[in-house]
């Protein structure tokens, strides 16, 4: 560290801890925890994308060697609650969901019966036995159909597949527009995904009939949240049901909801009195455990001569698939509430329709508003093409700079501790954008066609409670941590997130490093049991940091605290005021010089648990804390994404000489890791908009089941990173923190496609819709080269 | 995704690998590499009874040269052609072509006999074999057969093979030294499925002009196929723009290409004209003694 | 259908085991031989998670049965150390440029450039991402393990390596 730097340990690049482990094969992954006797279970699925479900002969899998139970729905809803998803907001129809169907199947891969057998293989073989009638109903499988008046209902229950639609306004959109030098319009079209973590879901479901308790290991992002649904579906108190999350070979977003598999499976365990495991496939993980995006977005902006923006309006479109394991309006919601970000406009309105369609359920995944910046950029961009101008000129003009702030956007959302402009300039800058666009214009006479995307974000990280309430979410933005001095000075911390390989274990040591004063390295962090966790919110969006890592640091503190009080008693002083503890040593302020003393955490500790009559009166034994933290409403990082793409015109590949990063992600408790977390969304954004794509035909019927279907960006495709660092801290949180990890997929898919438009510009066409496949680059191009 | 049951044989030489797939006929399937039968058994899309694993047959696998052909045993695995220097000395566009499937671990296991038999329209070792006319040397306990590949390769997933017959080696002609040759290939990434390949082996004549050509194209049918009227016309030709241009055009023209999710018909046409042309200029340059 | 008797010999030591025929190596490596480090990630073939080296050669264990595999020498995750039982030189790099998050496909990432390393000494970074396009990491983006294989390779050959942040 710097000399003044505000910290000893956050901010060091510390190689992980989580390393060891991994790079020696000896992780503890779901798959590699074994039970005696354990049973294996294997989902009998739909064929039909929508069928009525007429009858389920399970009677020759039933006989089958080896076969322990064959279940269906029937059975399955009686051991447990159906989903009721149905919170208090505006324009959202309530939806109630049986653990699995019995009147009807709504998607291709929908579960239907489950075979439980003394090994994989023979449960495979059963489920082939298991004979389904179904009666093949119509389907619709594209939103725009869905919410037609004649389209089949998706759910029966509801009164249309429009499963919810809200408005908002702010000020007089139509006002500005009348009033408008022009009014520019644009579509995006982004396309259905999947997360694809490299470990699919599963679960390994332990019932212990002499307690009547359940243990469940599970990869999950959020083990408190999933217990308490757990219990209430099992029908069980949360005090009968422990998680306890392995290792996680990947979540994004993927790993947070209980679904009905595991539901089925931790039924299954209870009902036989004997352990049962289910480790998906990747067949019915590319089309049966959770998709995401496939959002169409159309924007109307009014603005003046210059460029200026003056007014916006966004229609936003969401196909939500055929179940709601999450509230319908959640991922749209935020696109529309943060849309305007690093801009300065005040009149602004949205309306939002979600859809229901006969296709795997939709839910969040890194970045649920990955769209956001790139429907922003992309009608920055379109701004700059309507009237002509520099596309960095017409950015330049209303983006927000740190005098701008605290901005309250038109939504009610207040922005601070962001700098949009200085990091867009400090990105300019590097790249050298002008020099950029001379190299541009030469090449174009030797018919290279190379283009420059910018992209702008302002990444929401942190959720508060404070923001759920106020935009009318049932659920709490708080996290909870302990920390604990062991009489022997050995510490350990808990907190209620979860990683899913992102490094907390590193991060998180250097948190409780700081606040209590020793070294991370002597710090154990203790995360995804139940039992031992202290009950937070998880990890999803990107709360990792403030939520887990802020609240850490400051029970660490807080443990800090109460041991050098303690210090205090015991050298005699009347206050602890001129104490402190550096790596694990009481160290006295005197001289202007702060100095070890004798006194170690190990020797507090001891005091503390086993020398009580030495503690200073009236306090309690023992040295540990736990603590609760409610974040801000909201913490914002914001980042800046310049691409430069070459497209060959001539084939259609696009490819990426150059990619730099510029990031305010705030305090950083590890670089090393925060860089990761920036390169893997970046790439995982690029792959999105490249790659990546859940193809349905009319049917329903998914065509990317494999992954040598649904394609992922590989190493030979992926570019080289630069990354420079902007950041300012957060005044308002621990160690001023801010969290990040989901802006990099925000930042990709806006900077690519505005490269590849720019590089396309001479040619005068437009790319309003991913993923941007060699074929789709010379679908537009056809006609004119 | 587990494979469904079968009983396993591994003969360890010909005559007992014929006496197994005599006696299970259509109920048996030879197990070469496995890189493309194993998944689609993984898949349950395939599911045979008995499964003949040849890998124990000793003279299947090796790579020998006679001055005028090379012949590769049908279970050599991708990754020994890569890297056999008689290869690469001799017909250099083997190797090459071997490098553009799938990855190291796949190539490590697959076999150049098992993708020819496999016929997936996509794969490279079938085109390659029509492009040169390689000799398939089945084998069964009826005696000896040699096919051309052309001949061989019957459609998508089809090969001239009974139930009974091994492809015991395939026959490739060495190229002349002055042979120039090129095998241009589009992919999503790399080793994926080819969208379209071209390969080409082409010859001058002291003036300049085409002595004689070889134009294979894959991914524009249900096998690949040459372009005969094109190799036959080209022969006195000088290989100009508009020569190729032209050539680039029958290309594009020519086979019934299908649109899946990877590639429209249409794409695959304009690739097949960029490719050919890629493609001869770098043979071109070959000839000419660069190294393209 | 008969279950087999086989003996598979992984890291150098016998494993007597029971399988049916049908029986995927990666499964006969995870629950019969029970060395975890294996990891499966599709089971045909693309992801590259089950990568492990047989006769030294990387290969998918999931696109190869148990009983393929007898007589022949088997090496996995858990046999990959340097001499005093510490890290490769690849393993090290590794760690030291952040080329691994949730860890799950890097068993594979190690099995194929320990066995690649071997063959090509000194490998371009446009080589190292073809080899590697063979892996699929969902959480790296590629770039820490491009780095480390570079690293790596470097400090193999006796000479200095540039380490550090990129």
């Amino acid at each position: 560290m710097n000399e003044g730097a505000p910290f000893n340990v956050i901010g060091k690049p510390l190689p992980r801890k989580e390393d060891r482990r991994f790079l020696t094969g000896r992780g503890r992954y779901l798959d590699d925890i074994d039970l005696p006797g354990t049973v294996h279970v294997c989902f009998v699925r739909s064929p039909y994308a929508h069928a009525r479900i007429l009858s389920i002969d399970i009677s020759e899998a039933e006989q089958m060697p080896g076969v322990v139970a064959v279940v269906t729905g029937e059975q399955v809803n009686q051991w447990t609650a159906p989903l009721r998803m149905a919170p208090p907001i505006d324009g959202l129809q309530p939806m109630e969901m049986a653990t699995l169907p019995v009147d009807k199947v709504r998607f291709q891969g929908d579960p239907v019966a489950c075979v439980v057998a003394t090994d994989r293989y023979l449960a495979e073989d059963a489920a082939e036995l298991v004979m389904v009638d179904y009666e093949p109903l119509d389907v619709v499988a594209d939103m725009f159909e869905a919410m037609k008046e004649s389209a089949p209902k998706v759910d029966d229950a509801l009164t249309s597949n429009l499963v919810s639609h809200q408005t908002f306004a702010h000020g007089d959109t139509a006002a500005r527009m009348r009033q408008a030098h022009c009014v520019v319009e644009a579509e995006f079209r982004s396309h259905r995904q999947t997360h694809l973590p490299m470990e699919t879901r599963g679960i390994l479901a332990d019932w212990d009939e002499g307690r009547g308790h359940l243990t469940l290991h599970v990869g999950n992002q959020a083990p408190h949240p999933y217990r308490s649904v757990m219990a209430g579906r099992m029908r069980m108190k949360e005090s009968e049901v422990t998680v306890i999350v392995p290792d996680v070979g990947g979540g994004f977003g993927q790993k947070i909801a209980v679904y009905r598999e595991e539901l089925t499976v931790a039924a299954l365990a209870r009902h036989l009195k004997r352990p049962a495991r289910w480790r998906e496939d990747r067949l019915e993980n590319l089309s049966a455990a959770s998709h995401a995006r496939e959002n169409v977005a159309r924007t109307r902006a009014a603005v003046d001569a210059n460029g200026c923006l003056l007014a916006l309006e966004l229609e936003l479109y969401e196909d939500f698939g055929a179940y709601s394991f999450y509230p319908a309006n959640y991922l749209a919601r935020v696109i529309a509430m943060i849309l305007t970000g690093p801009y300065r406009v005040q009149d602004y309105a949205f309306d939002v329709k979600i859809a229901l369609t006969n296709k795997c359920g939709n839910g969040p995944m890194r970045a649920p508003m990955a769209i956001t910046s790139w429907v922003m950029e992309g009608t920055m961009d379109a701004i700059a093409r309507d009237l002509g101008l520099d596309p960095v000129d017409v950015r330049r003009r209303n983006i927000l700079s740190g005098n701008d702030l605290p901005y309250t956007m038109a939504t009610g959302e207040t922005l601070e501790d962001i700098n949009p402009a200085e990091v867009m300039e400090k990105g300019l800058a590097a790249f050298d954008y002008e020099a950029f666009r001379r190299r541009q214009i030469e090449d174009r006479k030797n018919g290279v066609y190379r283009g420059v995307g910018i992209c702008n974000v302002v990444e929401s990280t942190t959720y508060g409670s404070k923001f759920y309430k106020a935009a009318g979410i049932p659920g709490s933005g708080h996290e909870c941590a302990w920390v604990k001095v062991e009489p022997s000075g050995a510490v350990r911390a808990s907190a209620g997130v979860m990683a899913t390989g992102q490094g907390y274990e590193t991060a998180f040591s250097q948190a409780v490093g700081e606040g209590l004063g020793i070294d991370p390295a002597n710090v154990a962090i203790e995360l995804g049991n139940t039992d031992v966790a202290p009950y937070g919110m998880g990890s999803r969006g990107a709360r990792g940091g403030t939520a887990g890592g802020g609240t850490l640091y400051l029970a660490a503190q807080a443990v800090q605290g109460k041991a050098l009080e303690i210090a205090a008693n015991l050298m005699g002083l009347n206050s602890a005021e001129r104490l402190r503890l550096a790596d694990g040593v009481v160290q006295q302020f005197a001289n202007d010089a702060w100095s070890d003393t004798e006194l170690t955490l190990a020797d507090i500790a001891r005091v503390a648990y086993l020398d009580p009559t030495r503690l200073p009166d009236g306090m309690d034994p023992g040295l540990e804390t736990l603590k609760a933290y409610d974040p801000p409403a909201m913490t914002y990082s914001n980042l800046v994404h310049i691409c430069e793409v070459e497209v060959d015109v001539h084939t259609g590949e696009i490819v990426i000489p150059r990619y730099l990063i510029v990031e305010n992600c705030g305090t950083m408790l590890n670089p090393t890791i925060v860089k990761g977390q920036q390169l893997g969304a970046t790439i995982m954004g690029l792959s999105g908009t490249l790659f990546e794509h859940v193809v349905y035909d009319e049917n329903g019927q998914n065509l990317t089941g494999t992954l040598a279907d649904y394609l992922v960006m590989s190493a030979d495709k992926a570019p080289e990173i630069e990354i420079l660092d902007l950041s300012t801290p957060n005044k308002r949180t621990p160690a001023g923190l801010k969290g990040m990890a989901e802006g990099g997929v925000m930042g990709a898919i806006g900077a690519v496609t505005g490269a590849v438009n720019d590089a396309l510009a001479p040619l005068d066409v437009v790319f309003d819709r991913h993923p941007l496949t060699p074929d789709a680059i010379r679908g537009k191009l056809r006609d004119r080269i | 995704m587990k494979p469904g049951r079968f009983t396993y044989h591994a003969p360890e030489s010909l005559d007992a690998a014929f006496g197994l797939l005599g006696e299970y006929g259509d109920d048996a399937k030879i197990l070469a590499g496995g890189q493309s039968l194993i998944p689609m058994m993984n898949l349950r899309m395939a599911r045979p009874d008995h499964i003949v694993d040849i890998a124990a047959i000793p003279e299947l696998t090796g790579i020998s040269e006679n001055g005028e052909q090379v012949t590769i045993g049908s279970m050599t695995c991708h990754a020994d052609i890569v890297a056999a220097e008689v290869l690469v000395q001799r017909c250099p566009i083997l190797p090459t072509a071997a490098k553009f499937i799938g990855h190291h671990a796949i190539r490590n296991r697959g076999t150049i006999g098992g993708s020819v038999s496999h016929a997936d329209p996509a794969a490279e070792w079938p085109l390659i074999a029509i492009l040169l006319d390689a000799g398939m040397v089945v084998r069964s306990s009826r005696g000896e057969r040699r096919v051309q590949a052309a001949d061989f390769i019957q459609s998508i997933y089809t090969v001239d093979l009974e139930p009974d017959e091994i492809l015991t080696s395939l026959v490739f002609p060495v190229l002349a030294a002055d042979e120039g040759w090129a095998f241009q290939q589009i992919s999503r990434r790399a080793g994926d499925f080819a969208i379209v390949t071209v390969a080409v082996t082409l010859a001058l004549a002291s003036g300049g002009t085409i002595e004689r050509l070889r134009l294979c194209l894959g991914g524009m049918d249900v096998t690949p196929f040459r372009l005969k009227d094109v190799e036959r016309d080209a022969t006195g030709k000088a290989p100009d723009a508009t020569w190729m241009d032209e050539v680039a055009h029958l290309a594009a023209t020519a086979g019934s290409p299908e649109s899946d999710m990877h590639a429209s018909a249409e794409y695959r046409r304009e690739m097949a004209a960029h490719l050919t042309k890629q493609a001869l200029n770098t043979a071109i340059q070959r000839c000419r003694g660069g190294d393209g | 259908m008969e279950k087999v008797a086989i003996t598979l010999n992984i890291n150098g030591q016998d494993f007597d085991m029971l399988v049916e025929p049908r029986k995927l190596l990666s499964d006969a490596i995870r629950e019969d031989a029970r060395l975890t480090g294996t990891h499966v990630g599709c089971e045909h073939g693309v992801c590259g998670a089950c990568t492990v080296q047989v006769d030294g050669r990387s290969q998918r264990s999931c696109l190869t049965f148990a009983v393929q595999a007898v007589g022949k020498s088997i090496t996995t995750i858990e046999a990959i150390a340097d001499e005093d039982g510490g890290y490769t030189a690849l393993q090290q790099a590794l760690h030291e440029e952040h080329g691994l998050q949730c860890g799950f496909c890097t068993p594979g990432i190690i099995m194929t450039f320990e066995a690649y390393l071997r063959e090509n000494r000194d490998p371009t970074n446009e080589e190292i991402r073809d080899v590697l396009s063979g892996n699929l990491c969902r959480c790296t983006g590629y770039q820490g393990i491009v780095r480390a294989v570079k690293v790596a390779a470097e400090r193999m050959r006796g000479g200095k390596s540039e380490g550090g942040q990129s």
